[in-house]
């Protein structure tokens, strides 16, 4: 049941890349301010899942909306505008341009100038600023999307396995800024890190050769082990 | 104050040298420079900015002068109405075919902005040839009458009127270099699917990029059928269709004076060589190879790094640079 609430709904969400079939009726909701993690193997179908949301792909069948808002059909940059941000998985930044215009693409589109919350969260952008993003760390590209994609105050934010091949002084900031981002903005992470997903999710989905397994709510069954299950 | 000031020094500076070149050289070579320059920059633009290889370039150039020699045959004297018609021809035409055209990438793109050239040509040469007197060309030089303020149916003044526009030409160039919208172009050009993910029809700026950079290469169409007063056929050859890829990568991919270094550069070797032997496109051929080889940024693009570090940063800049490539890498 479509709630007033949910910032994103998922329902019965098919998707298939030609012939092949990827997602069989997937079903996800998110709230605001909730952190909803996805789990599950490599191919179970998790990115195809983000990439629907976003409008990078088009699903044969199934509805989503945000805040009650038809998604299916719209462009990708429609949905972008709308505030469904999404932080794809490979961390490739526009390499030629510097930290500061990487930013201001981000703060053009959305008329939000203000980059106090994205030096905030991440400091080290601030000496990078007129460093080439091609010349970033993986790590400091990770910020710089983040910090890029939350400018503008979106709905939600879609993550796709942020904290793949991260040092882990870096994968507990971003763990602190999920936290913070939170607090205004519907947060799903697709993440094979679970003591992470543990730590911040109010909401894990484990899908499994496309289709949803498990849907965890309770906080006591939202541990390593439970979701170890899963991948 | 002192950011506006230096916006315009580096402009500055690029004309000062181009102004100063129009007393020391001969002045129908400085008027070619230029109007190669201003021929070059459009697709400078779109290969830099956008990553598109255009050789198509003559077609835009030829669009630009017809138009212009049109007028001025069959309607008009005028030459500034004249190269007004050749800049409104060039931004149609962009506007028909760009829509096509930019959904296309790479060796594509380049493939069927040749074909364009090809078609502008027989168009010109054969199917319009009641109108354009084919290989005969449109003769306007007569028919031109003197202008108010610069008559620019005169060489002198022509050179005045040149460097004028294409001083324009690139400031406007800089600021777009310099603009959200040349941040995106830079973008498509790296990933063009990642623009979409903040929000951004990619197609609407790659389009608005191929308009502004043929209306640009229109423009420098318009102004050579004034300066030359005949336009033929031949302005629209597929054999001239790689001289401005090869003028962008001499003087510099993507760098805003490359355009001028390389036209200056490519201008010159012509004019010299030419002068000394009868077949000069041989040898340029081989200069050009020796000279990508041996610096693939091209000739501003290598210089410019080591101009900027000597001239326009301060001990300070470079200490906060090196500091940042420490704390980052």
């Amino acid at each position: 049941m479509i709630t007033e609430a949910a910032a994103l709904d998922v329902r019965d969400l098919t998707v298939a890349y030609g012939e092949s079939k990827v997602l069989f009726g997937v079903n996800l909701e998110v709230r605001r301010q909730e952190v909803v993690a996805c789990v599950g193997r490599n191919g179970a179908g998790k990115t195809t899942l983000l990439k629907s949301i976003a409008g990078f792909v088009k699903p044969t069948a199934g509805s989503i909306a945000a805040s009650g808002e038809n998604l299916v059909g719209r462009a990708s940059y429609d949905v972008a505008k709308m505030g469904i941000k999404y932080v794809p998985q490979d961390k490739k930044v526009f390499s030629d341009l510097t930290v500061r215009e990487n930013l201001e693409l981000g703060s053009y589109a959305t008329r939000d100038y203000n980059w106090d919350r994205v030096t905030t969260y991440f400091p080290k952008l601030r000496v990078l600023m007129d460093r080439k993003a091609g010349y970033l760390s993986g790590g400091e590209r990770q910020m710089l999307m983040i910090g890029r994609a939350i400018l503008g105050s979106p709905k939600v934010l879609l993550v796709d396995e942020p904290t793949e091949g991260l040092a882990p002084s870096i994968v507990s900031q971003l763990k602190d800024v999920f936290r913070e981002l939170a607090r205004n903005t519907a947060l799903v992470i697709v993440e094979q890190n679970l003591p992470l997903v543990c730590e911040i999710a109010n909401r894990v989905y484990a899908i499994n050769e496309g289709r949803t397994v498990a849907e965890l709510s309770d906080p006591e069954s939202i541990k390593p082990e439970t979701c170890e299950k899963y991948l | 104050m002192k950011d506006t000031l230096r916006w315009w020094a580096g402009l500055l500076a690029a004309f000062s040298v181009l102004l100063v070149m129009r007393f020391f050289l001969p002045l129908p070579f400085v008027n070619e420079v230029l109007l190669f320059s201003i021929y070059t920059i459009g697709c400078n633009f779109l290969l830099g900015r956008v990553g598109y290889i255009s050789f198509g370039q003559p077609a835009y150039l030829a669009v630009g002068a017809y138009a212009t020699a049109f007028y001025l045959y069959y309607f008009g004297t005028n030459p500034l109405i004249g190269i007004g018609w050749g800049v409104i021809a060039g931004v149609v035409v962009a506007f028909v075919v760009g829509p096509l055209f930019v959904r296309l990438r790479s060796d594509y793109f380049a493939l069927v902005n040749l074909a364009l050239t090809v078609i502008i040509f027989f168009l010109m040469q054969k199917v319009l040839v009641e109108y354009t007197k084919g290989d005969n060309g449109l003769w306007i030089l007569t028919r031109m009458t003197s202008t108010p303020l610069i008559d620019i149916s005169s060489a002198n003044g022509f050179f005045v009127f040149a460097f004028l526009v294409a001083f324009l030409v690139w400031a406007f160039y800089k600021y777009l270099d310099d603009s959200v919208f040349g941040a995106c172009c830079l973008a498509t050009k790296t990933n063009e699917v990642k623009l979409k993910f903040l929000g951004y029809d990619d197609f609407k700026i790659r389009l608005l990029a191929f308009v502004i950079a043929n209306t640009t290469t229109a423009l420098a169409g318009s102004m050579y059928a004034v300066h030359v007063g005949i336009v033929s056929p031949e302005i629209a050859s597929a054999a001239r269709a790689a001289d401005p890829v090869v003028v962008t990568i001499l003087g510099g991919v993507g760098t805003l004076y490359g355009p001028i270094v390389g036209a200056i550069a490519y201008t010159g070797m012509k004019d010299l060589i030419s002068k000394a032997i009868g077949n000069w496109e041989l040898v340029i051929g081989f200069l050009l190879v020796f000279i990508m080889l041996a610096g693939e940024k091209g000739i501003w693009g290598t210089l410019e790094p080591r101009l900027a570090r000597l001239f326009r940063r301060d001990r300070g800049e470079i200490a906060r640079d090196e500091a940042a490539a420490k704390v980052g890498l």
